[in-house]
């Protein structure tokens, strides 16, 4: 299955700002002494595909609890369609496939689906929901007889069983090895590109570089980045150069570290990587300075490269911010 | 909900736990019972074997209604599957709903086992007799279900198995499902729940007037049962 980048940037669906599919207003959750989501605000848009990242404990399955109406935010307001989680479930405007979610046993695959189609108010027919899923096959075997990956296609197929506008998917691809997991994706791109607006958390980072045209990480509660994956490798700043010098050229390769905006070097035999802040000027340095690189590569790094960027850095401002603290608390003494 | 009903029932009839503390336990109590107490001719104002077909049936209602209940709710919001239903159209009581009323339709087969079973061995009831103390025996079995509810959402899900089978044998026990106790303790346990099920087995099958206390007790059991289903359901979905 090909994706063009307009199926993949949206540009092809209805844009951001044509509706609000679901919206997080100021909300933060508190457990006893600890905050697990700290003033988020947020809108999805209709026909999105938004990636939602974040470590263990990052605040992200509170997240989708409240979004859901499982849980309630301590403070804030969550909406679904401009009106309550719960109502919009009741109305069949949303499908679900929880991480957690547990399946009825001592019953049929599809005894199972046919159960979710039929409570959806638009639900579809049990056969055309196995097919799209891809569990035909499992369609007569028993619930508590299956492998992880083959449960969680099950729990895909609970989740579309009917015509829902938004579906949430949590660490959908948990259990699956490589190839099912490019089988779920394409199905799944199958959906966004009908029109739905999905939204899913995973630690897959390449998924959410390959499948999201948006994406929210949350770290330590809070949103700290909402854009494309592009805008926020870009945000990483990072890019990386390499190319090899070759030895009848004559290089001077202390002349390297005197290049501009490099954050890392590594001369390795003729081969040289350099990581950059800004890959323009140095790469305008490396020719000024004689050096004549072969085969010379500029890439930016992968999102999951970005993500950690981004995250330690938010780490290390809190880390600061937390010590000023402590500094005025002592000056205040 | 219809389908989840239909599903709830397809469930329990193909557990094998049903069969074995449903049908087969109390079929083989009720023989062993029977024989175990040959030269007794009366328990509780009726003969032996008329005794334990009510005693045996209510085991087999109380087992259906309370343990495979408790049991199931228990794993189940241990599983994730509560939370899954949550998040579809299901109206919020339909859960609690669906398993109550397989449970109701899961325990009719083990009454009618037992009043085949007492047959066989010459118990004789008129047509009327018959039919009201299986309803009798079916209607009670409702307040166990309520009770099994409240059960499986009275803990954590992993310390919920020890729970229920304490509560489970001393209700027995107490009851007199394995014969009556006398004295000044036999009066304080025939106001357990189990023992006035039985009892009220008992006077639906000799067509005795029922006691005003005896009903209040029974009522209040009914009422104290089902507020604690509803109070420690709403609880869980508090919480979760």
């Amino acid at each position: 299955m090909s994706t063009s980048v307009e199926q993949r940037t949206g540009a092809g669906r209805r844009g951001p700002g044509s509706g609000e599919v679901a919206a997080f207003r100021n909300v933060s959750k508190q457990f006893g002494a600890v905050k697990a989501v700290n003033d988020i605000s947020l809108v999805l848009h209709p026909g999105e595909t938004v990636a939602f990242l974040g470590r263990n404990g990052a605040g992200k399955s509170t997240s989708i609890d409240m979004l859901l109406g499982l849980r309630d935010p301590s403070a804030g307001s969550v909406t679904l369609f401009g009106g309550t989680p719960r109502q919009a479930i009741l109305d069949g405007r949303v499908g679900v496939m929880l991480q957690s979610g547990g399946l009825m046993p001592d019953v049929k695959v599809r005894e199972l689906v046919g159960f979710a189609c039929g409570v959806h108010p638009r639900g579809y027919q049990v056969d055309a929901v196995l097919a799209t899923a891809g569990i035909t096959e499992l369609a007569d075997r028993m619930v508590d007889k299956l492998s992880g990956g083959q449960e969680q296609r099950v729990r895909f197929a609970i989740a579309t069983a009917g015509d829902s506008d938004l579906i949430v998917l949590d660490e959908p691809t948990t259990g699956m090895d490589v190839k099912a997991r490019q089988a779920f994706w394409s199905v799944m791109r199958a959906q966004a590109d009908a029109g739905r607006t999905v939204l899913f958390a995973t630690h897959y980072l390449e998924e959410a570089d390959s499948i999201a045209d948006r994406v929210l990480v949350m770290h330590n509660g809070r949103l700290i980045a909402d854009g494309t994956a592009a805008e926020i490798k870009a945000r990483a700043g990072q890019r990386k150069i390499s190319f090899d010098l070759h030895p009848q050229d004559g290089a001077d390769l202390s002349l390297l570290k005197l290049l501009p905006a490099v954050s890392s070097l590594d001369v390795s035999g003729h081969t040289v990587r350099i990581g950059s802040e800004d890959a323009d000027a140095t790469v305008a340095a490396i020719y000024r300075a004689g050096f004549y690189p072969r085969g010379l590569e500029v890439a930016g790094v992968g999102l999951e490269q970005a993500f950690f960027a981004i995250t330690g850095e938010q780490d290390a401002a809190d880390e600061s911010a937390a010590l000023g603290n402590a500094l005025d608390k002592g000056n205040a003494r | 909900m219809t389908t989840l009903i239909k599903l709830e029932i397809l469930r329990v009839l193909r557990n094998r736990r049903y069969l074995v503390f449903t049908l087969i336990l109390p079929t083989v109590l009720y023989l062993v019972m029977v024989n175990a107490y040959g030269k007794v001719d009366s328990l509780g104002g009726v003969s032996i074997k008329a005794y334990f077909m009510v005693a045996m049936a209510t085991l087999g209602t109380v087992s259906a209604s309370m343990t495979t209940n408790a049991n199931r709710i228990a794993l189940e919001r241990k599983s994730g599957w509560a939370r899954q239903l949550r998040l579809t159209a299901l109206p919020g009581y339909g859960y609690v709903a669906a398993k109550i009323a397989s449970t109701a339709a899961s325990t009719l087969p083990s009454i009618l086992v037992i009043f085949v079973l007492a047959y066989s061995e010459g118990v004789r009831l008129s047509a009327s007799e018959w039919l009201l103390l299986g309803l009798t025996l079916w209607i009670g079995g409702f307040v166990f279900a309520a009770l099994g509810v409240a059960l499986g959402y009275s803990a954590a899900p992993d310390s919920i198995q020890p729970i229920i089978m304490i509560v489970y044998t001393v209700m027995l026990i107490l009851g007199g499902t394995y014969g009556q106790f006398g004295g000044s303790f036999g009066a304080f346990a025939k106001w357990t729940p189990m023992a006035l099920y039985n009892q009220l087995g008992r006077v639906a099958q000799t067509g005795a007037s029922l006691d005003g206390g005896t009903m209040a007790a029974v009522l209040g059991y009914a009422v104290a049962f089902i507020s604690l289903a509803a109070f420690l359901y709403q609880r869980d979905r508090r919480e979760s």
